[in-house]
């Protein structure tokens, strides 16, 4: 399977956080910041980390959610997971 | 002061009918649903019942929860809601939204700090603790077992290994929410969350007797006044994916055992009985309101609560005390909580399980206290037995009765072990007053009157 593009791991993001924070997707860019933007609370950084993980197909190790501060730390994250993955 | 107690709405999710006009039509047409229990939970253990009631699938997105919150509630917390919500829906109790991303609503005909919670179950959130502890033991066990099967090459040993590991069966993630999930009390609390009601707040433990003994606390909460109107009901899910919980009641002999017979298999009263029928679960949630209250919001009034009482056996933690004593002496507490004498009562809505100690008790009781005439059925025998949700699903039943004059048939009662008027044909029955009891292990005994509203 080929990598994703920037593009296509935003847009995916970008889904799940809508659907975490119940907000509307055009609300969302690389910029929003989950905690000052979508007023995140710790359970709810949580959750995002578990949709990431059912979304993209991999796992996230609980102590890598203190970098993921912003929608552009999630797309870089997830690129770079996807990067380690051997391609089959 | 001792308001008068009132029913005003009701929700329920069964294994024949997922809201009370399906389950009402299914149990008059003395519907049931039996599976054979799943064929890999024999690769787990041997079992002398091999029969169960399973619970259907429910949508719980018709009641707005969303995919992501059904993850982070147990089923136990889900079937709460959903009947909370059919509930309040049929007393006309109109849910508004208060926090889209919380996904919870507020209802402005009420007093929040005036409405209370009051659900039972018999274990809670156990489906929920047992999946996160076949991740915690199983995970890193499973990776080591791969690995040593990658090492094996085409050792013969290795398919056997293959199938030990495909069936450690496991989710893919440890639950974040295991605790909030798996703890008794989520089961009330979580319909306080959902619908913002800030009165007291219970979840009650009892076995069998659950669901009876919550609706019974929160009908005195109401009745004393501390609360204008009350959630009361009960609720259970014994799902596991190795029938870990069957098993426990397997090995005690307590459930229906004529496997080759399925359908007539669960027979409570009746002189070839085996025992009970395992139920997946569901539950039931009834809205209760003072009548003053009902009567100021213009609410229908579906029937009368007038008497509750609970008595323990003090005598055995799985086995009834055969003689009955505190089930006697239970119901004289509730005449007497009613202003009633046994002669008042139509109709009883049997406990009912069908095991041999337990409808011995119960009928010999029956008799003692109420003679040949009053009315009895088992609603077990048609959903079997869903531990803490019974009482609440058989009050429901009970209620339904008498606003009715008609019940269900006591199903597969071919050899009445007794003498008794069981209900034997769906007809028009003189219905005004009836009850519903329950027994649970540990030795609780539960019964609420419920009366027709005049």
């Amino acid at each position: 399977m080929a990598q994703m593009t920037q593009d296509e791991v935003f847009a995916k993001v970008r889904r799940v956080v809508a659907e975490v924070f119940k907000v509307e997707e055009s609300r969302i860019s690389l910029e929003t910041k989950f905690i000052d933007d979508l007023k995140a609370e710790s359970l709810d950084i949580i959750t995002l980390l578990m949709e990431f993980e059912e979304a993209f197909d991999k796992t996230i190790p609980d102590e890598d959610a203190e970098k993921l501060l912003s929608v552009q730390d999630a797309v870089n994250y997830v690129i770079a997971l996807e990067e380690n993955t051997p391609q089959v | 002061m001792r308001n008068r107690v009132v029913i005003t709405g009701w929700g329920v999710i069964s294994a024949i009918g997922q809201n009370p006009d399906e389950f009402w039509k299914n149990c008059l047409g003395a519907k049931t649903r039996v599976e054979r229990i799943p064929e890999h939970w024999f690769y787990y253990g041997d079992f002398h019942s091999q029969i169960l009631s399973p619970l259907p699938a429910i949508d719980y997105s018709s009641y707005g929860i969303g995919r992501i919150e059904e993850k982070q509630l147990d089923t136990t917390s889900l079937i709460a809601i959903a009947c909370s919500f059919q509930a309040l829906d049929s007393a006309g109790l109109k849910c508004t939204t208060l926090d889209r991303k919380r996904n919870t609503y507020f209802i402005s005909s009420i007093d929040k700090d005036r409405t209370g919670v009051f659900i039972g179950t018999g274990i809670g959130g156990l489906s929920t603790f047992a999946s996160c502890y076949s991740y915690q033991v199983l995970l890193r066990q499973k990776e080591k077992l791969v690995r040593a099967i990658g090492q094996l090459g085409d050792h013969p040993v290795q398919e056997t290994l293959k199938q030990v590991h495909d069936r450690m069966l496991h989710p893919r993630r440890f639950n974040p929410f295991a605790v909030a999930m798996t703890m008794p009390n989520a089961c009330s609390a979580n319909v306080g969350i959902k619908f913002n009601l800030c009165g007291s707040n219970n979840s009650y433990s009892a076995a069998c007797a659950s669901g009876t003994v919550a609706i019974g606390y929160g009908f005195k909460a109401v009745r004393a006044g501390e609360l204008d109107a009350a959630l009361v009901g009960g609720v259970e899910c014994l799902r596991d994916d190795y029938g870990a919980v069957f098993t426990g009641f397997d090995a005690v002999r307590a459930l229906a055992t004529d496997n080759d017979n399925p359908d007539k298999a669960n027979r409570p009263f009746d002189k070839d009985r085996t025992g009970f029928l395992f139920s997946e679960g569901g539950g039931a949630v009834l809205v209760i309101e003072s009548l003053e209250h009902a009567q100021k919001r213009g609410a229908r009034i579906y029937g009368e609560i007038i008497g509750y009482s609970q008595t323990c056996d003090g005598f055995n933690i799985m086995m009834m005390e055969g003689g009955g004593t505190q089930i006697t002496r239970m119901l004289q507490l509730a005449f007497a909580d009613a202003g009633i004498s046994a002669g008042e009562i139509d109709y009883i809505n049997a406990h009912g399980t069908g095991t041999r100690l337990n409808d011995e008790t119960e009928t010999a009781v029956i008799e003692q206290v109420f003679g040949k005439n009053v009315l009895i059925n088992s609603t077990k025998s048609l959903i079997g037995h869903t531990l803490g949700a019974s009482g609440a699903i058989e009050a429901l039943v009970t209620a339904l009765s008498i606003l009715h004059k008609t019940t269900h048939v006591c199903r597969n009662l071919d050899h009445p072990m007794k003498d008794l008027n069981f209900v034997t044909k769906v007809a028009s029955y003189p219905i005004r007053t009836g009850l519903s009891q329950s027994f649970g292990f540990g030795g609780h005994d539960a019964v609420i009157i419920l009366r027709e509203y005049r």
